[in-house]
């Protein structure tokens, strides 16, 4: 199916490997929109499928309408509104949708209405695949089912990214990332050694690990229908695509039944192997050192020849079992340096030392700035700012220049008259019936 | 049409060694590429000699993590920096749709095996080129564990806002780039058949770090709209989030002001939804609240064990997860009844589980089998034979140069 491809040519004028294929976006929250942000930087046209009458929560912010407070509250977190203000429709200045909106589109239809529905059905007939991660049952009584989609076209490609699976136990469980990282056991796995379990960490690389797997399991459908001539559903639960990546701790239970519990920063053999306080407000540098050779120059390096003649730290053996004693000692020495001057220094001898880099440190870095990772984006109602450019470069054609994420039903025009083919006056009557608009519904919290 | 798999009409010719590249030819091989892996022979893929071991024995068939990485792969052994092995290199290449590899920067060329070098035996070559910070700027040559480049990858957001920052567990700097690869690598192949020229893809773990979309990306956004680093602030702090301890355990729980409702009522408290303090966002985000809550949910908490609270949040629709071991999760129903971990056979280890696949393609019939991953040189003659045509007398002659 081709389809008109409304972001123009690359600028070396050859064409994207996903120019030409839509994609009918149903996903939130963070998983899902990776996925399908990988799938619009390498040419595909995703359409986000949004509804005046529903907001979903933890994609275009917590909620549609929040009170300032709530604003100022979530500011420290990482879902700051620009300069701390709401604005007029905060649902288009959330943070997190800004950056994995770009390069997408956005229609409203009311799905919850018959006419909804039918729009949706044209929709499907004109698109080649279809991506969502919600809760299994929550969608389906919604109507997107495969049963439905291939029904109405047998060339579509329709990825499905449910927490557990779409079927099994834990179908109707709903989580967050964090919660399902927690069952699979990787929070144990990498707490604090030495504190209780309440303080292990709750990020979620597992929503980051799932939008690439959702992506590549999208190839693999396109790549699978060119084979057999049909389109086909794909399940990709993001329990099971986590699971891989603690495998090692899987087969030495399998193998071995050993467990492993609250690692840390702790390496098998590594020592040092830990990150280390600097210079300034919550400054660290991690230090691994992989050879008695690197001890030696990191000894050299910190003018402390005497821990070089320390028998607890002759060997990698003993500096592991004494890495308490030898942690406090390399932060001691860190403790009065800047973070950058040991990375440098550390690097120039050949020994791995990075510092853990926040916000304003990878925006400003010098390597990112040399292979020119960063893109500036600039969007209507949100102002000018850098964003994460495509996830690996390339010698073909590359991304052209980003749009900035859709703001809610920014394309409705495009999508009902250009794609779906409606008229003007069947335009009219879509958006007189509240299908179509910028602003939720009153009744929309 | 049965049998058929997204890759099955794909060689990879595999380079890499260690964890990066190896996880990402694996995923590849999941969905049906033929991938030959290349390894030095005696030594092999250095990752053969990293924990955990079979019975915490050392042994180039004993590695865990090696046979989790190198499951559906053919190994050959092949000396690539003597000049025949470089030119078996370069035939099987003239062979294959993808070369992907994961050396240092600038060690391909070095072998004779660079892009040119592949370009010209094959025009329409995808080379995928796994490496710490990429394959040029100012840190091309630095160093790099998985530690040091989460670090490097705004790591900082990982942990407790009291105390340093945490690593994720185990590998998974690494493998996630490894994932990247085998994205760009399909990618890539996509637009090579399109224009029927290849590509060299260049992933740097730095990159694919500051890019996971996590805690990380968004913040970064963030952090533009109001100039606050966000820290290690994590998802709790608001109402009814947080880690919290029940009768044999840990449970993560989030609400917020907009959920909370949801948790009210599973911790048996709707009467509380008819007070106006506990009925408006504004109220619900207020700190005392948050704090009031607590004092309700820890003593519901403490009564039930993490199975129990499971259940009940899911009846309720509540965000929220046991904390557990890996143990536990080898027995969690719900892999059980899914059959996702499968049960591979080895020579060395017999009959063990790994983890399954990544995801499902629903084609009419189960996935394939998975094959364990090779013995060391296991498919040394069969690749020289099958794929390039070398007969019995020839073969022996490489062995007895050492090339394989």
């Amino acid at each position: 199916m081709t389809t008109s491809s409304s972001n123009g040519a690359s600028p070396g004028g050859k064409r994207l490997p996903l120019d030409g294929i839509r994609i009918i976006d149903f996903t939130v929250v963070w998983a899902g929109p990776y996925a399908t942000m990988q799938l619009a930087d390498w040419g595909a046209e995703v359409i986000r499928v949004e509804s005046l009458h529903h907001f979903a929560p933890q994609t275009r912010g917590l909620i549609a309408r929040p009170p300032p407070e709530f604003a100022i509250n979530s500011a420290n977190q990482g879902g700051a509104y620009p300069d701390d203000l709401l604005g007029d429709r905060p649902w288009n200045r959330a943070p997190n949708f800004n950056d994995h909106g770009h390069n997408k589109r956005s229609v409203t239809i009311h799905l919850g209405t018959p006419e909804g529905q039918a729009v949706l059905d044209r929709l499907i007939e004109k698109s080649d695949g279809l991506v969502e991660n919600n809760l299994p049952p929550n969608i389906e009584k919604q109507g997107i089912t495969w049963e439905r989609v291939s029904a109405i076209n047998p060339q579509m490609v329709m990825l499905r990214v449910p927490a557990f699976g779409l079927e099994g136990p834990y179908r109707g469980y709903r989580t967050w990332g964090n919660h399902m990282e927690a069952l699979l056991g990787h929070p144990v796995l990498r707490a604090y050694p030495d504190l209780s379990l309440d303080y292990a960490p709750s990020g979620v690389p597992s929503d980051a690990a799932s939008g690439v797997g959702g992506a590549l399991a999208f190839l693999m459908g396109l790549r699978q229908r060119k084979k057999t001539g049909e389109g086909l559903l794909i399940e990709a639960a993001t329990a099971e695509n986590f699971v891989p990546f603690i495998g090692d701790f899987i087969m030495d239970y399998t193998m071995n039944g050993r467990v492993h519990e609250q690692l840390g920063n702790t390496h098998p053999t590594m020592a040092p192997h830990n990150v280390y306080p600097c210079w300034g407000t919550d400054r660290w540098i991690a230090i691994a050192v992989r050879s008695e050779e690197e001890w030696s120059r990191l000894c050299g390096v910190m003018h402390q020849l005497e821990l070089d003649a320390d028998p607890r730290f002759a060997t990698m053996e003993s500096r592991h079992e004494h890495r308490d004693a030898l942690d406090a000692r390399i932060a001691e020495w860190t403790l009065t340096k800047d973070a950058y001057w040991v990375m440098e220094r550390l690097q120039f001898e050949g020994i791995p030392a990075g510092v853990a880099m926040h916000e304003r440190d990878v925006l400003e870095n010098r390597q990112h700035e040399a292979r020119g990772f960063w893109r500036t984006i600039s969007h209507p109602e949100a102002g000018t700012q850098r964003h994460a450019g495509p996830l690996w470069s390339t010698t073909g054609s590359s991304p052209r220049p980003a749009r900035h994420a859709p703001r809610l039903g920014e394309d409705n025009e495009y999508i009902y008259k250009e794609v779906m083919g409606y008229s003007d006056a069947e335009y009219d009557a879509f958006e007189e019936a509240g299908h179509i608009g910028m602003d939720y519904d009153p009744s929309v919290p | 049409m049965a049998g058929v798999m997204p890759l099955d009409d794909v060689r990879v010719l595999d380079l890499t060694r260690y964890t990066s590249g190896p996880f990402c030819t694996r995923v590849l091989g999941d969905y049906g590429a033929d991938v030959i892996k290349i390894e030095q022979p005696e030594t092999g893929d250095p990752a053969r000699s990293l924990p955990p071991f079979y019975q915490d024995e050392p042994g180039l068939e004993r590695s865990g993590l090696f046979l989790m990485l190198n499951t559906n792969k053919r190994s050959m052994t092949l000396d690539l920096k003597s000049e025949r092995g470089r030119e078996l290199a370069l035939e099987l290449a003239a062979n294959s749709q993808v070369v992907i590899e994961n050396f240092a920067p600038g060690t391909l060329d070095r072998l004779g095996l660079g892009f040119d070098a592949l370009r010209e035996v094959n025009p329409g070559v995808v080379l995928t080129s796994i490496s710490n910070f990429g394959q040029d700027g100012p840190y091309r040559d630095w160093q790099g564990t998985d530690l040091t480049l989460l670090a490097m990858g705004n790591m900082i957001s990982f942990g407790d806002p009291d105390h340093y920052p945490l690593k994720t567990a185990g590998h998974h700097a690494t493998y996630h780039a490894g994932y990247v690869a085998a994205l760009a690598t399909s990618m890539g192949l996509m637009s090579a058949e399109l224009s029927g020229e290849g590509e060299h893809l260049d992933i740097s773990i730095f990159e694919a770090h500051t890019h996971s979309i996590d805690l990380r990306l968004g913040r970064t956004l963030s952090y533009q709209y109001n100039g606050q680093i966000a820290g290690r602030a994590g998802l709790a702090g608001a109402i009814g989030s947080g880690i919290f301890p029940c009768a044999d355990g840990y449970f993560a729980l989030n609400a917020g002001a907009g959920l909370v409702n949801r948790m009210i009522r599973m911790v048996g408290r709707e009467d509380l939804l008819e007070h106006p303090d506990w009925s408006s966002v504004a109220e619900l985000s207020k700190v005392e609240r948050a704090e009031e809550f607590a004092t309700i949910l820890i003593p519901w908490l403490l009564a039930r064990t993490k199975a129990e609270v499971r259940a009940e949040c899911e009846r309720f629709g509540v965000l929220g997860g046991p904390l557990n071991t890996v143990g536990d999760l080898l027995e969690d129903v719900n892999f059980q009844a899914r059959g996702f971990f499968q049960e591979i056979d080895h020579p060395t280890t017999g009959p063990v589980r790994y983890p399954g696949f990544h995801s499902t393609l629903h084609r009419g019939e189960p996935m394939p089998e998975r094959k364990r991953a090779p013995l060391l040189g296991e498919h040394t003659e069969e690749v020289l034979g099958d794929v390039l045509g070398l007969d019995a007398g020839a073969i022996d002659e490489l062995r007895a140069g050492g090339v394989i």
